[in-house]
C-alpha cells in the first residue's frame, strides 16, 4: 500500500522556517535582514513590509460616507483605518454661566469681524472662545475590536485618551476652525424710526450691536476599526478630512418663539472655513544593535556619535522608518512626528515631537520635515 | 533671574523623592519614585528583559484626566530612555514614579502641557536619583518660547507662552544626545535651529568639547541646568555625609 500518507515521513524534516514563523520568533531579526541584506545577494534594503524606509503606505480618503452626521470622512493608510463623524449641537448663549462677564470683554471688537487677516485681539477672542467654551470636543476609540490588545467595548485605553488629547491640542494649537464659522448671531431689528416718533432721543450710535445667540459645539467621535499602527496618522487625517466635509446648517434666532431655528435647505448650510490643512507624518527609528540595552552603560558622547556617523565607517546601524506598521512599532522605541503645513509653497512646521532615544538630532529632523512636506502634497491630492 | 530650587529625599514612605519649584513658571513638583518593585498584575504584557516604568501625574486641584494620560506617556518614554532597564535586579521588576502638581496654574482643558514638562521631567529625575534607581546619564529640559516679534524667551510664565507663537520644550541628556523635543505652534525649521541651540546653551553650558559636568561649579552667571541638577545631588550628598567629614 503505497498511499501519499505513508511517504510523508519518508522526507527529512525541513530545519528552515517560512518567513511568516521567522518574523514571529526573531521579529528583530527578520526586519534586520530585510533592512542590511548581505551584500552578496544584491537586492535594495527594504522594510518587512516591502516599502522604501522613507515610503509611506497607500492612502485612501472618503468624505461624506455617513449620512447623519454634519460631517463624516474614512481614511485608510494601509490596514490603518479611521471613521470620523462631526455632530453639530447647538450652545445657547444663555447656558453659558460666565457669558454675561465675558461678553463685556470681548464686545470691542464685535463690530470689525470681517477684516481679512484679523488682528491680535480678534485672534485671541477667536482662540478664548473655542478654547474656554469648549466648542471641539475630540473623543478618539479604540475598543472596536480593532487590534488584539484591544479588548471590544472596554474602557478607553491610556493609548486611546492620550490620542484623543493630542488631537484636542493640535486642533487648538494650529487653530484649524475658525470660531466665526461657530457663532450663530441676531441682528436687533433698527426700531429707531418707531422710537423717534415717541420721543426725541435719537442718538446717533446703534444702540443694538448684533450679538451671539449659540455656539455651534463640534462633536468629534474618531473610531479607529482596525489598527496596524501609526493611529495618530490616520486619526488626523480622518479629522481633517471630516472637518473639510463638515456643513452647518443655516441657524438664526427666532423673536417669536425665542428659540434658535435651523434651516433644512442643503443649500442655505455653510461649510467650515478651515485655516489651512495640517498634515501630520510619523516616524519611527530601527536600531540594528538588538541588545544595544544591555550595554547601554556605554552610552557614547553626542559627538562622538556625531563624528562616527560622518565618517560613514561600517554598515548601517540605524533606519528612520516612514509610517511604522504594527510590527515595526513594537522593534522600536524612538519615535519622531511632524507636523506641517504649506502656505505659498513656504513649508510650516506646526508640531515637532521626538521622543524615547537619543539618535534623532538636528540633521535628521531636517530630513523628516522635508520628507513631511513631499508627504503634505501627496495627502492634498489625496484629500481633495 | 531667579533660578530654580530643589531637595531630595521628603519623603519618608518613598523610595526616593524629590520636590522641585520654578519660580519663573511657578510650576512646583513633587515626586516620589517606588522601584524595583513587583508588579501585580499583567505579567504577559510585560517586555521579560526589561524593568517597566510607570509614570502617574496627579494635578493639584483637579481629578487626573486625559491630558494627565498624554504626559505620562510622553515621561514614561523619555525617562524609559535614561533608565538602565535591563540592570541587575530591574527585569521583571517596576519602577512607579508618582508626580503631584503641588503649585502653578491650573491647565485647562487640550493644553499641551509643554509648560510643565521641565518641573515635571526634573521631579521625576531628582526623585529617580534619590531611590537609587541605575541612570546611565542624567537629563536636562528647559522650555523656550518664541514671541512674535521673532523673539526667545526662556522659561515662559503661563501667560507669556499661551502668547507666544511658538513653544518648545528640550531635553539633552548631559552627554549632548538631544532626549526630547515636544514643539507646538507655527515656526519654520531656521527658528527651531536657533532655539535648539540656545536650549543647548541653556542645558549644557557653553560648548566646551568633551565637558561631562561640573564646569559651571564656580558659580558663573551662566548656571546651566545639568550643573544645577548636578548641584542638587551633590549638597544632598554633601548633608549626607555630614558625620563623615566630620569626622576626619
Amino acid at each position: 500500500m503505497t498511499s501519499p500518507a505513508t511517504a510523508a515521513p519518508s522526507v527529512p524534516p525541513s530545519l528552515s522556517l517560512p518567513p511568516s514563523q521567522f518574523a514571529r520568533l526573531q521579529p528583530h531579526a527578520y526586519l534586520l535582514a530585510h533592512l542590511s541584506p548581505p551584500p552578496a545577494m544584491n537586492q535594495p534594503s527594504v522594510r518587512a513590509n516591502g516599502r522604501a524606509a522613507s515610503q509611506f503606505r497607500v492612502t485612501s480618503a472618503n468624505a461624506g460616507s455617513l449620512t447623519h452626521t454634519n460631517g463624516s470622512a474614512v481614511v485608510r493608510i494601509g490596514d490603518t483605518a479611521a471613521v470620523c463623524g462631526v455632530r453639530a449641537e447647538l450652545l445657547h448663549t444663555e447656558d453659558i454661566a460666565s457669558w454675561s462677564v465675558s461678553q463685556s470683554s470681548s464686545a470691542t471688537n464685535q463690530s470689525n469681524e470681517a477684516g481679512g487677516q484679523g488682528t491680535d485681539a480678534e485672534n485671541e477672542v477667536d482662540r478664548a472662545q473655542i478654547e474656554d467654551l469648549n466648542l471641539l470636543v475630540p473623543n478618539l476609540s479604540l475598543s472596536t475590536g480593532c487590534a488584539p490588545g484591544f479588548i471590544p467595548s472596554a474602557p478607553p485605553s491610556a493609548l486611546a485618551q492620550s490620542l484623543s488629547h493630542q488631537i484636542l491640542s493640535l486642533l487648538h494649537s494650529t487653530r484649524l476652525v475658525k470660531a466665526d464659522d461657530l457663532r450663530v448671531w441676531y441682528q436687533p431689528p433698527n426700531l429707531e424710526h418707531i422710537e423717534n416718533e415717541m420721543d426725541v432721543d435719537g442718538g446717533s450710535e446703534n444702540r443694538h450691536p448684533r450679538e451671539i445667540k449659540a455656539f455651534w459645539v463640534l462633536y468629534i467621535d474618531i473610531m479607529i476599526i482596525s489598527l496596524a499602527g501609526n493611529a495618530f496618522d490616520a486619526a488626523w487625517a480622518s479629522v481633517l478630512a471630516a472637518l473639510r466635509d463638515t456643513k452647518l446648517p443655516k441657524a438664526w434666532w427666532d423673536v417669536d418663539n425665542e428659540t434658535i431655528l435651523c434651516s433644512e435647505d442643503i443649500n442655505e448650510a455653510h461649510k467650515l472655513s478651515l485655516r489651512g490643512m495640517p498634515i501630520a507624518s510619523s516616524f519611527c527609528v530601527f536600531e540594528a544593535d538588538a541588545a544595544a540595552g544591555w550595554r547601554a552603560v556605554v552610552i557614547p558622547d553626542a559627538e562622538e556619535q556625531n563624528a562616527e556617523k560622518q565618517k560613514k565607517k561600517g554598515p548601517q546601524s540605524r533606519w528612520i522608518l516612514a509610517d511604522p506598521d504594527g510590527y515595526e512599532e513594537g522593534l522600536t522605541m524612538e519615535k519622531a512626528c511632524v507636523v506641517v503645513d504649506k502656505e505659498n509653497g513656504k513649508t510650516v512646521i506646526l508640531k515637532m515631537e521626538k521622543l524615547g532615544g537619543w539618535t534623532i538630532d538636528t540633521e535628521d529632523l531636517r530630513q523628516l520635515v522635508d520628507i513631511s512636506a513631499q508627504r503634505w502634497d501627496e495627502m492634498k491630492q489625496i484629500l481633495g | 533671574m531667579v533660578g530654580p530650587t530643589a531637595s531630595l529625599s521628603n519623603l519618608h514612605r518613598a523610595d526616593g523623592s524629590a520636590s522641585y519649584k520654578c519660580p519663573a513658571t511657578g510650576f512646583a513638583v513633587l515626586g516620589a519614585v517606588n522601584g524595583p518593585v513587583e508588579l501585580p498584575a499583567r505579567r504577559d504584557a510585560l517586555k521579560p528583559e526589561e524593568a517597566t516604568v510607570e509614570v502617574f501625574v496627579k494635578p493639584g486641584n483637579a481629578v487626573p484626566g486625559v491630558g494627565e494620560k498624554y504626559v505620562e506617556g510622553i515621561l514614561r518614554d523619555v525617562l524609559s530612555t535614561v533608565i538602565l532597564r535591563r540592570e541587575k535586579g530591574l527585569p521583571r521588576r517596576g519602577v512607579v514614579i508618582t508626580l503631584a502638581i503641588v503649585g502653578g496654574e491650573a491647565t485647562e482643558r487640550g493644553d499641551s502641557y509643554l509648560t510643565l514638562l521641565p518641573a515635571l521631567l526634573h521631579a521625576a529625575q531628582l526623585a529617580l536619583i534619590s531611590a537609587a534607581i541605575p541612570l546611565p546619564m542624567t537629563l536636562a529640559t528647559t522650555l523656550l518660547g518664541v514671541t512674535r516679534s521673532g523673539e526667545i524667551i526662556r522659561d515662559p510664565s503661563p501667560a507669556v507662552a499661551k502668547a507666544a507663537t511658538s513653544l518648545h520644550a528640550i531635553s539633552f541628556s548631559s552627554k549632548g544626545h538631544l532626549l526630547m523635543n515636544e514643539s507646538l505652534g507655527r515656526f519654520d525649521f531656521d527658528t527651531w535651529e536657533l532655539v535648539r541651540q540656545q536650549a543647548a546653551t541653556i542645558c549644557r553650558g557653553a560648548a566646551t568639547p568633551g565637558s561631562d559636568g561640573d564646569a559651571a561649579m564656580g558659580g558663573t552667571d551662566n548656571a546651566h541646568v545639568d550643573g544645577f541638577v548636578r548641584e542638587t545631588v551633590e549638597d544632598h550628598l554633601h548633608r549626607d555625609y555630614n558625620w563623615k567629614l566630620e569626622s576626619i
